[in-house]
């Protein structure tokens, strides 16, 4: 029997502290390297009885305190200052004592993560449930109330006999010889049993997916998509007609309404007055709301020149004298209102667009008819430039 | 009595063998569960059922149920958040700073705290989440590159407490855990069923009590206790933050963050008490956690309690140093205002009936130290309520001052919070040792090496 | 080593101790003298950082004794002498105070009646902040200080030859008393003598912060005494470097605590961004202020911390003793930094003078010879305190 398994160990349990103290030296001094102590608790000054070398861990927390602390930083620099610069409360874009708590903290969180991963990972190399030691008397009685010394076979001083005589000069409780387990087949990494997983997996995933998406409607949280009121162009159940919009009663007005005095007529004898001074941003307003609107007929320059010239009745130039002896106020009625051929603009261009229009089309106006008054104007203008 | 100061005080009373110990502290997990247990069990459920009813009504309806009202819009939720992180901070504080200390009393109850430190964070967690009114997006407080192109606002203090509280309760659970593997390891050995081996296993991660891993895990628990002491001082003082960021009068004040971490470590002992007086008696634990450990722990309730005392003092009288009209209209607000009531029974019970603690005698005598430490929760509940409370009910505008008050389902929750808390607590009772064994057999009388390390013993 | 049979026979500390003492005390006061001459003002705000300093060493050294007695610590009762010697400064104030005092009106904007008269916030002070009360309290806080400090060290003394445990337990009592007390008289001693040098500005963690310098200065003041006297061999061979460990854990745990409150303080202020409170660091942000603002990070915060980070370097006593001398110079620029810009001609930023430089000569000569007079009175170490063995004992 002995011969067929291999020997992990040779196990010694002891009874005091201070026997396995003493033990851990006389083992070590023997020149044994590859040799352990099990015990309950830590046992104090055990370490220098078995001349262990004080633990490297404190490096793996260092550095990867420092990178958590680095990695805080970059990221609260790169979103608040580079990639989503806001000003909050008044604080610069880099914020440094209002970065310092999540700094603190994400240092912590992965110094202690690494730490602790490394220790178990790289430093114990567990989990390991399948270590020889493990379901023997020598690791019930060391994990209860007793302590342990095993000296490994790996150990270049390791022969079987004089280990055991060894062990058994140090007045031990009791000896074992560990033997590395048999390798057990497990059943669970049988093909078979796997496909019988990944089935059952398919098998409820899919029954889970058909019967809530498919048998059931489930929509946990509709992220505000279903609410209680009716679309517009929808229909809806109340009304006889099916449908969800209504005509508005008779004299409905809408919000910000003003009525015009003299739709309708022809000739008006009197029109509103111009309430638009001629600034920069309402002729360029006008000139915009002109090029959409006036230009297909008036033309471009107001010359009745435009593209659709010969299609319909030609429209006139507004460089007429009568054009121009129009009141701005009557302009904006025949937008308005619209006048022989042209109809009402009224739906499509806001009050205030078509007063910016009249201004433009002052502006055009004085620009095709220009006296030699303006000349000296503009000259005027010009050298007041110059000057400044 | 008189006392023996040559003598150091033994930390487990009576004795014992390690077998001994070991044999009381595995007693729960060995044996199946009482009576007692499932009335407990039954009573805590109810106030958690009660909690889940009264949230899932919240959630249905929405957070109109509460008593939130303009101008206190931080009202229940945050007050049970701050009172429950603050209780977490006394586990911390007993397996991290008591250790590094050095107080070798801390080993009797520091598992026991340091499980309810997770269990108070989880009920603190909780608030913040609901609160927002739509629990389901809580994932938008987390930095990712998310469909928004926005990211989260590391400026706010709000943010800051995202970060402390997930990290604290990370880092005290791994902490626990770490702390937990030897014993997994010895529950494993010492197991006949099957099942609960296999579990033990699985979760002692092969733990073989090696000596070459004692010197990481030795090292590794110093290191963790380095990080745990600041990180349960920076959480608190986040909390506080919070408040004290503001310019509103009351909370903004420079002492709140020292402040803070005084109260919930008063707090955090005082359930700490409470809960383990009953624990003691329940598993005939009174050698582990013996009478000097109740006795030391009073003693740091007592000075907490001053600390707090101080604060309260500080501010009222910086309050009135600073000339700041507003500032002392809060504070005389505070002890006069509608609210008086709620600040004397806040100073009652956290400044004035922990006096007793004075008292050898009281700090000895389980039930009126009960009804102190009991004092004592109820008086840090009512400090947040306070804090919160009256400064948001009457601010700058006196056109919006309004009174508050919690409804049902606001109560209904906060009882589920404790139902929660005390489910966790019995269930872990009888789930994991409630003590270190490890831990409590290395400072039990002979358990270590005569002679130091038997280096002057040849 | 036997602990059963520790004999401690009592090695006097060598003349020449307080001797050197005495010369650097008198030159130092010489200097001061001519600097008082030179510049009334800026000497009696120098004056005041070193009466700050030595109130730190002293009051600091107090409250780690009563500390001692109620926690209940062992590892630091064989060195608990020190602090006993240190704490004979608290006495000494009664004396140290009267310049102050004498020269308020130089310190003091709200001593002016002038001042006061045409100034709403501080007439709504005045009960708190006038001559009378402000002397009252000087000398109530330094008598309560000096009451303890006799007592306490009489009963240490005493047990040197009773060994009488009741004595311990008097002692607890004591600290436990005294620690209430503590905390007020320090934080109001802050207010009084500090914050109320710019009588408009308030913080409710000033005295936190004040005590949190305190202990640090203190704890370092004992380091070095301790690691001084270990070297010359007036502590036997018990002396472990596990002891020096505690002391610099401890000087760890405060220069963080201490950085902790500092960064809660101006955290708070920045971020509130409240003028009437932001314009006190702002002051210190002017002209040169800037730098020693900055350096007083550096100095009192981190490189401390670096040096102080791992366990070896706590236990080596050549770090130990170099880091001790270091914060003890970071306390005195941080009491410079608290005081001095408060100086009118200081606010818009800092110039340099020799004044500054003088009276930190003359405090330390007078530690020295008040440590080395306490120190003739007393054995080196409490050889009748019980919890003695267990200290001697104490291995991490």
């Amino acid at each position: 029997m002995n011969n067929e398994k291999k020997i992990y160990g040779i196990t010694a349990t002891f009874k005091t502290p201070d026997e396995i103290i003493n033990a851990a030296k006389k083992v070590s001094n023997a020149g044994y390297i590859h040799f352990d102590v099990n015990t309950p608790y830590p046992v104090h000054g055990m370490d220098g009885a078995m001349k262990i070398k004080p633990s490297k861990l404190g490096f793996v927390t260092l550095v990867m305190g420092l990178s958590g602390a680095a990695i805080a930083l970059l990221l609260m620099f790169w979103t608040m200052s580079v990639d989503y610069p806001i000003v909050i409360g008044g604080k610069p874009f880099f914020a440094l004592p209002a970065f310092i708590p999540i700094t603190f903290e994400l240092t912590v969180l992965l110094a202690t993560l690494s730490t602790v991963g490394a220790m178990i990972a790289l430093f114990f190399r567990l989990p390991d449930n399948q270590h020889p030691l493990h379901d023997t008397e020598y690791m019930k009685s060391v994990s209860a109330d007793k302590y342990g010394v095993v000296i490994e076979a790996e150990d270049v001083k390791f022969d079987e006999k004089s280990v055991l005589d060894f062990l058994k000069t140090l007045n031990p409780i009791s000896t074992e010889i560990v033997f590395y387990p048999v390798v057990e087949e497990y059943p669970i990494f049988q093909p078979k049993f796997i496909m019988f997983l990944i089935a059952i997996a398919i098998v409820v995933s899919g029954g889970t997916y058909f019967s809530l998406n498919k048998l059931t409607i489930i929509t946990p949280f509709n992220w505000m998509m279903e609410q209680d009121r009716v679309n517009a162009q929808s229909p809806s159940e109340l009304f006889a007609d099916g449908r969800g919009m209504r005509t508005p009663v008779e004299g409905t007005v809408a919000k910000g309404f003003i009525p015009y005095p003299y739709k309708g007529q022809t000739n008006p004898t009197e029109v509103l007055a111009n309430p638009f001074l001629p600034t920069k941003e309402n002729i360029a307003l006008g000139k915009a709301k002109y090029f959409t609107y006036c230009t297909p007929c008036h033309g471009d320059f107001a010359d009745g020149d435009s593209r659709l010239r010969g299609q319909f009745p030609n429209p006139p130039t507004l460089h007429s004298k009568r054009a121009r002896d129009f009141s701005d106020g009557m302009i904006y009625h025949i937008i308005t209102n619209g006048q022989n051929v042209m109809p009402s603009y009224a739906s499509q261009i806001t009050r205030d667009e078509r007063w910016a229009i009249v201004n433009y089309v002052r502006v055009l106006q004085r620009a095709k008819n220009a006296s030699d008054a303006d000349l000296i104007d503009m000259n005027k203008e010009a050298g007041s430039n110059v000057a400044n | 009595m008189n006392i023996d100061y040559s003598q150091e005080m033994p930390t487990v009373a009576g004795r014992l063998t390690l077998a001994q110990i070991e044999e009381l502290v595995a007693k729960p997990m060995d044996t199946k569960p009482d009576k007692k247990f499932y009335i407990a069990l039954s009573i805590s459920g109810t106030l958690l059922m009660i909690g889940a009813t009264m949230l899932a009504i919240s959630l249905y309806y929405g957070t109109g149920m509460w008593g939130n009202n303009q101008p206190v819009g931080w009202a229940f939720p945050i007050v049970n958040f701050v009172f429950w992180v603050g209780i977490g901070h006394a586990g911390t504080l007993i397996s991290a700073i008591l250790f590094l200390l050095r107080q070798k009393w801390r080993t009797g109850i520091a598992r026991f705290a340091e499980a309810m430190t997770i269990f108070a964070v989880i009920c603190a967690g909780i608030f913040p989440v609901i609160h927002t009114g739509r629990p389901w997006l809580a994932g938008y407080l987390l930095p990712y590159p998310n469909q928004h192109g926005l990211w989260v606002n590391f400026t706010s203090p709000l943010l800051w407490d995202v970060f402390a509280v997930s990290t604290y309760l990370t880092v005290s659970f791994v902490f626990w855990y770490v702390g937990l593997i030897p014993d997994f390891a010895t529950m494993r050995d010492r197991s006949s069923s099957k099942i609960k081996k296999t579990i033990y296993s699985t979760f002692s991660l092969g733990w073989r009590h090696s000596n070459r891993h004692w010197t990481h895990y030795e090292k590794a628990y110093m290191l963790l206790a380095g990080f745990a002491t600041p990180l349960v001082l920076s959480v608190h003082t986040i909390v506080s933050f919070d408040f004290a960021v503001s310019i509103l009068p009351g909370w903004h004040a420079t002492i709140f963050p020292p402040y803070f971490v005084a109260g919930a470590i008063f707090s955090g002992f005082a359930m700490v008490v409470t809960v383990l007086v009953f624990v003691r008696k329940i598993f005939d634990l009174q050698h582990i956690i013996t009478i000097d450990h109740l006795e030391k722990m009073n003693k740091i309730i007592l000075a907490t309690g001053m600390m707090v005392g101080y604060a309260y003092a500080m501010e009222f009288f910086i309050a009135w140093y600073s000339g700041n009209p507003v500032e002392s209209f809060v504070f005389i607000n505070r002890a006069f205002g509608p609210y008086a009531w709620a600040y004397w029974i806040m100073v009652s019970c956290n400044v004035i009936f922990p006096q007793f603690f004075w008292f050898r005698k009281i700090r000895r005598s389980i039930p009126i130290m009960m009804v102190i430490v009991i004092f004592v929760n109820v008086g840090m509940w009512f400090e947040r309520f306070v804090i919160t409370v009256t400064s948001l009910s009457r601010d700058f505008l006196p056109s919006s001052w309004a009174y508050y008050k919690p409804t049902l389902v606001d109560g209904g929750i906060l009882l589920g919070s404790f139902g929660l808390f005390f489910t966790l607590v019995i269930l872990f009772t009888k789930a994991l040792p409630v003590v270190s064994i490890s831990e409590i057999k290395a400072v039990a009388d002979g358990a270590q090496p005569t002679h130091h390390g038997g280096e002057h013993h040849e | 080593m036997s602990q059963t049979d520790f004999h401690y026979q009592k090695k006097e500390l060598p003349a020449s101790l307080s001797r050197l003492g005495i010369i650097i005390f008198v030159v130092g006061t010489v200097l001061s003298l001519l600097a008082f001459f030179v510049d009334q003002e800026r000497a009696i705000f120098n004056y005041l950082v070193t009466y700050m300093m030595i109130v730190s060493i002293g009051l600091g050294s107090l409250f780690l004794i009563g500390l001692e007695y109620i926690a209940g610590a062992d590892w630091s009762t064989p060195i608990r002498r020190i602090p006993e010697f240190f704490a004979m400064l608290l006495p000494v104030l009664f004396v140290l105070v009267i310049p102050i005092l004498v020269f308020n009106h130089d310190l003091f904007h709200w001593a002016h009646k002038e001042a006061v008269a045409d100034d709403k916030i501080l007439q709504g002070k005045a009960p708190y902040l006038n001559e009378t009360f402000f002397i009252v309290r000087t000398f109530v806080f330094i008598g309560l200080w000096s009451l303890f400090y006799f007592v306490m060290t009489r009963n240490s003394r005493k047990q040197d030859e009773t060994k009488d445990q009741t004595l311990t337990k008097k002692n607890i009592r004591l600290g436990a008393i005294f620690i209430p007390v503590f905390a007020l008289s320090i934080t109001f001693t802050a207010v009084d003598l500090m914050m109320s040098l710019e009588p408009h500005w308030f913080s409710t963690i000033y005295g936190v912060y004040y005590f949190a310098g305190t202990v640090v200065a203190s704890l370092a003041a004992i380091t070095i005494a301790v690691i001084l006297l270990k070297e010359k061999g007036y502590f036997g061979s018990w002396m472990t470097n596990d002891h020096l460990f505690s002391l610099g854990a401890l000087l760890f745990a405060f220069i963080n605590f201490w950085a902790y409150i500092a960064f809660s303080q101006f955290m708070l202020i920045w971020y509130a961004d409240l003028p009437e409170e932001t314009f006190w660091y702002l002051t210190r942000w002017n002209g040169g202020w800037v730098f020693i603002s900055l350096l007083l990070i550096v100095t009192h915060f981190l490189v401390p911390y670096f040096a102080l980070l791992t366990q070896p370097s706590k236990m080596n006593p050549k770090v130990l003793k170099f880091i001790a001398v270091w914060l003890l110079f970071a306390h005195l620029l941080d009491m410079f930094w608290l005081i001095m810009p408060n100086m009118g001609s200081m606010k818009s930023g800092y110039i340099f003078s020799w004044i500054d430089l003088v009276f930190p000569i003359a405090g330390t000569g007078l530690v020295i010879f008040v440590f080395a007079f306490a120190a003739k009175k007393a054995n080196l170490i409490p050889i009748g305190d019980p919890k003695l063995k267990r200290g001697i004992d104490f291995h991490l």
